[in-house]
């Protein structure tokens, strides 16, 4: 956080991005974080006997079941540093959006953000075009789609049928600010983020 | 069933003699940040193409690679074969470098169909003899991370050609599919790769997955991504 304001103190701007909670199994973060978070009041949830699940999934459920003093009613969890990195904790957060699918959960890198697309819905996607685009995709993530409807798009689907090792949906650009989805089964939706 | 091995030889300084299976590398360059060992990936492959952009990163990138030497001695020294895709990444003073070097330029800008990377596929099977496919590995550096679209349609290419063996590579991580059609044997290089693995069950749930040799092997359990 620091390096994003360097013509303030660190010390400051560490004061001022104090998170409410650190959850996991704690391998990870340095013994002089923990203490100094500690010490500013942060709760600290130690997981480390907790192997069968992700740090991710714990922060996931903490919010969904223990945040208190947070309205919960219209939930949206941003997820930073989510893409990239490891594959295989890249798909495991992947996971952790299929298996909370009735949940907001937005996952967020430098160049794109993503989320599900449930299938028990029609989806309105307003696009925020100062922010992101125009590249896109609809993404048949853990099952074939036998039909997926969009409107707004450069290459719109119609009843089109989307499965890995066939069609799926990626290099498509927004056309119009309204995007609408329909499919028979849960899709990511993934926009690029504009370099700001 | 039959069995196919798999080994990320590839990564290794040099690769041992009579090593099984014994395959021929290509390489294909997509346009995100080289991973620091590509010139290990170009030393090991006899066929080395760019995607569009990826020129981009072997004229830029590889010589930061190699900052003792003259920039210019690298880039004739990594000097791709093919470069193939629509064209629309590539710099033109890129272009023209390597065109006067005799790399071949397919420019396939008409074509909006495919990615970059499923048409520098297509190029390498129409290429390879019948006679050379199964024996043939393409390494894709550059192939996750970057636009999140992107990795998907990388990802996507690996099940379109589930016939060809095809390794995607960036600096964390390499993947590669295993067909259902076959029995697999990973064979770890440690010296170079893991601990950390995964399988993941992309496009269609699995009902049943078997392993051994993992700390958390499969055994008949359902394994999806819901």
């Amino acid at each position: 956080m620091p390096l994003f304001f360097p013509q303030e103190g660190a010390s400051d701007v560490r004061r001022r991005y104090k998170p409410d909670v650190i959850k996991g199994d704690m391998d990870s973060i340095r013994r002089e974080v923990l203490e100094f978070y500690a010490s500013l009041g942060t709760e600290i949830v130690d997981k480390s006997h907790d192997q069968d699940t992700t740090d991710l999934h714990k922060c996931v459920t903490y919010i969904r079941d223990s945040a208190s003093g947070l309205d919960k009613s219209n939930l949206c969890i941003l997820v930073v540093g989510a893409l990239g990195g490891r594959f295989d904790h890249e798909m495991g957060n992947l996971n952790v959006i299929c298996r909370f699918s009735y949940m907001r959960i937005v996952l967020l890198s430098n160049d794109s953000l993503i989320h599900l697309l449930p299938r028990t819905y029609c989806h309105e996607i307003h696009i925020q075009t100062s922010v992101e685009g125009p590249h896109c995709g609809l993404i048949p993530i853990g099952t074939p789609s036998k039909s997926s409807t969009t409107t707004g798009l450069q290459w719109d689907l119609n009843n089109t049928a989307m499965e890995f090792g066939g069609l799926v949906s990626t290099s498509n650009i927004v056309k119009e600010e309204k995007v609408t989805v329909q499919s028979d089964c849960d899709l990511l939706w993934t926009i690029s983020i504009k370099k700001l | 069933m039959d069995l196919m091995h798999h080994s990320s030889t590839f990564l290794l300084p040099t690769i041992p003699l009579h090593h099984r299976p014994s395959l021929t590398y290509a390489l294909v360059v997509l346009n995100q940040t080289l991973p620091r060992f590509a010139p290990l990936l170009w030393k090991h492959a006899q066929l080395r193409l760019c995607a569009d952009g990826g020129a981009n990163r072997v004229f830029d990138e590889m010589p930061l690679l190699f900052p003792e030497e003259d920039a210019s001695d690298v880039r004739l020294r990594y000097k791709p074969d093919v470069i193939n895709g629509d064209m629309d990444s590539i710099r033109k003073e890129v272009l023209d470098f390597y065109r006067s070097l005799g790399t071949k330029i397919i420019d396939k800008s008409h074509d909006q169909d495919t990615t970059d990377l499923h048409k520098c596929i297509t190029y390498i099977w129409d290429f390879a003899p019948d006679a050379n496919k199964s024996s043939l590995c393409i390494l894709v550096a550059g192939a996750l991370g970057g636009r999140y679209d992107h990795e998907m349609g990388n990802l996507n290419v690996l099940y379109c050609f589930s016939s060809l063996r095809i390794v995607l590579l960036s600096d964390d991580s390499l993947i590669y599919l295993l067909p259902r059609t076959h029995h697999h044997e990973i064979h770890i290089q440690t010296s170079v790769e893991g601990p950390h693995c995964g399988l993941i069950p992309i496009g269609a749930p699995s009902r049943s997955s078997t392993t051994t040799g993992l700390r958390w092997n499969l055994s008949k359990y359902m394994s999806t991504l819901l």
